[in-house]
């Protein structure tokens, strides 16, 4: 008891400083405070590569992300936002009703979708890339999130829900079900207390 | 490293770093003032006969980071005036071994004097004393011993001042004046005035040409790109020179290799900013040159800057892109180039929207985002929004749906879940559409934009998604 005190003690020394103790780095608000509160960080991870996997294209995944990225394209010195190889093209008006800032957003079309990927991720001139990449292997994945982190960029991959089977160095992996008014979220990978999935509404 | 502040200073520009001469430098010619409040210190260069020839300009221009009052003394001295210059090299002695190291690396040995006046530097440096003579008061003292030779009078005016025992700068400086340019001539006198300060200068300034165009021949036949790109690379180098003494930066850079038979192969670079850093620049070339098809190995390679743009150099960040708001200018091009030069100028574009209701001239392909770190506001709802809701994603055409009972399929029933909104416009430049759209949900559940036409046949078509 004595000896527990004294370390208790001991470790109040403020030059001592605890790993447990280390502030998490403060998530990127996701807009809905449902998932907020789900995600790990409550938010989206600001640097790192995330897996969305969704049923087919259209399951709702942009909208998930669309309060943040606009949150990004608008703060005082944004990045750029980076779409590579989006399977249609990006639909200005609806993405400028929606809050994004036109004029940081470049489209990326050409051959090497996964190359330009590592590019945008690891060039640090982007805030967020959101990439459609056809079938990524594991160890590109794992090249890609090295990149994310060597350029503090957040890097969101869309994939097929099938690739939930395959494992991913992705930092946070989220698969996506339509709803008649929304999507039903559930953590495959990410540190969470809360392992049910969660309902959001998008469309109001 | 180098000094690159004085990258900076360039003659009839704003400077940030002005040496302390006493009028701005807006004429290539002008009279220093003996005297005046502003003190001068001139760096005087002699370069040994042999290296001279060929080598003095390239020194003039390379010295132009030094200084911006460059000026040459044919054949064999170069003269800079140095006095704003010192506190960045951390005064006479590192601005001497800084012009030393410059004069090595173009492999000439220099003889280097500092004085006040421009013609005792160059005197001294003649003379083959490398001393520093920093105060105005000691020039008279230590031109004395100076041998009369090295003011480069005719050759009969020396003989006869040898003959009156004349040898020296300072015996000379003794003779009474009148009697001096009566038997020597005025302009002798003159040139003494101003060596000692008495009399104020006129010196032009050098100002190097301001096109780039150099060759390269090999030597040898190069067949890899990556050898071609190493044999380039002494021009890049110098183009790296030339842009920094300019405060240039280049925006168009053109490479020709040169073949034995085959024409010539043509490479442009085109950069979204004007680069100055050889090492964006080696790199980009390199990234051009191995999406090139060689018809023959290279002989000799041509670089050529197109055109050319003033280049500011902006204040860096103190914090990492993406730290802190720390913004990204640099990277953001360099980022642009990098995919550009692979993927193809049409890869990377961006996103304007125009106000006009069809949806397919609602928008436009737009030069990717400017990499200005101070863009303008964002617009806020500046051209009306539509009233409603919009897809996420249109398809670059609209696709025909099929129908069954009236009613549109794909994969299945579609289900309308929305009112209808008639777009019904264009009729004055002959893109007239006349739709109904609907929201529609597919049985997977995917918000689709579908539309059908009013006339007939009433065709339904799909031409978003909502995502």
């Amino acid at each position: 008891m004595g000896a527990t005190a004294q370390l208790a003690r001991l470790l109040e020394h403020p030059a001592i400083w605890r790993g447990a103790s280390a502030a998490h780095p403060e998530g990127l608000a996701t807009g809905f405070s449902a998932l907020d509160a789900y995600l790990p960080g409550k938010g989206w991870p600001r640097t790192g590569l995330i897996e969305i996997l969704v049923p087919r294209f259209g399951s709702g995944e942009l909208y998930l992300l669309l309060p943040a990225l606009s949150a990004l394209t608008r703060a005082r010195c944004a990045r750029w936002c980076v779409w590579v190889a989006p399977p249609l093209m990006p639909f200005a008006p609806a993405l400028a009703a929606e809050g994004i800032a036109l004029d940081r957003v470049a489209v990326v079309s050409g051959a090497r979708p996964l190359w330009a990927l590592e590019q945008a991720l690891g060039s640090g001139a982007c805030d967020a890339v959101l990439a459609w990449a056809r079938r990524p292997k594991a160890r590109e994945i794992r090249r890609l999130q090295l990149a994310a982190e060597r350029g503090r960029t957040l890097g969101v991959l869309f994939r097929p829900r099938r690739a939930a089977r395959e494992a991913s160095a992705a930092v946070l992996r989220l698969a996506l079900a339509p709803t008649g008014t929304g999507v039903r979220i559930t953590l495959l990978k990410g540190r969470t207390t809360q392992r049910s999935a969660i309902d959001l509404a998008l469309r109001g | 490293m180098r000094p690159r502040i004085l990258q900076t200073a360039r003659p009839g520009d704003a400077w940030p770093v002005r040496p302390a001469g006493p009028a701005p430098l807006h004429t290539a010619a002008r009279a220093t003032q003996a005297g005046a409040p502003g003190r001068e210190l001139w760096a005087g260069i002699h370069l040994a006969e042999n290296d001279a020839a060929g080598k003095l300009e390239q020194l003039g221009m390379s010295a132009q980071r030094f200084t911006p009052r460059v000026s040459l003394a044919p054949p064999d001295g170069l003269l800079l005036e140095v006095q704003g210059s010192l506190h960045l090299f951390a005064g006479v002695a590192g601005l001497r071994g800084a012009l030393l190291t410059e004069c090595l690396r173009l492999e000439v040995r220099p003889v280097l004097a500092f004085a006040p006046t421009a013609l005792a530097a160059l005197a001294m440096a003649r003379a083959g004393v490398a001393c520093e003579v920093p105060e105005p008061a000691q020039l008279t003292g230590k031109l004395a011993r100076l041998p009369l030779s090295s003011l480069r009078w005719p050759q009969d005016t020396l003989a006869r001042l040898a003959r009156m025992g004349v040898r020296t700068i300072g015996a000379a400086l003794r003779l009474p004046r009148a009697g001096f340019a009566r038997r020597f001539g005025d302009a002798q006198l003159a040139m003494l005035d101003v060596l000692t300060g008495r009399a104020p200068e006129v010196r032009v300034t050098f100002r190097a040409p301001e096109r780039f165009r150099r060759r390269r021949e090999l030597g040898c036949e190069l067949e890899s790109h990556d050898l071609v790109l190493a044999a380039l690379a002494p021009l890049l180098a110098e183009l790296d020179e030339f842009l920094a003494a300019r405060e240039l930066g280049v925006v168009e850079l053109e490479c020709r290799l040169i073949h034995r038979h085959a024409p010539l192969t043509r490479c442009v670079v085109r950069l979204a900013s004007p680069a100055t850093d050889v090492h964006r620049l080696t790199a980009l070339l390199g990234e051009h040159l191995s999406a090139l098809e060689l018809p023959e190995p290279v002989r000799a390679g041509e670089l050529a800057a197109v055109a050319l743009m003033p280049h500011r150099p902006e204040s860096e960040s103190l914090w990492q892109p993406g730290e802190r708001g720390g913004s990204s200018g640099r990277e953001g091009c360099d980022l642009i180039e990098r995919l550009r030069a692979r993927l193809g100028a049409g890869a990377v574009h961006g996103l304007t929207r125009l106000p006009a209701y069809r949806p397919e001239k609602a928008w436009a392909v737009a030069e990717p985002p400017s990499a200005s770190r101070h863009r303008a506001m964002v617009k806020g709802s500046a051209d009306p929004a539509p009233a409603r809701r919009r897809p996420l994603w249109l398809f670059p055409a609209p696709q025909r749906l099929s129908v069954r009972n009236g009613l549109p399929r794909r994969r299945g029933p579609l289900r309308l879940v929305s009112e209808p909104e008639r777009i019904e416009t264009g009729w004055w430049d002959g893109g007239e559409i006349a739709r109904d759209y609907y929201t529609a949900v597919d049985i997977h559940g995917v918000h689709l934009w579908i539309f059908r036409e009013r006339a007939a046949p009433h065709d339904w078509f799909l031409h978003g998604v909502f995502g």
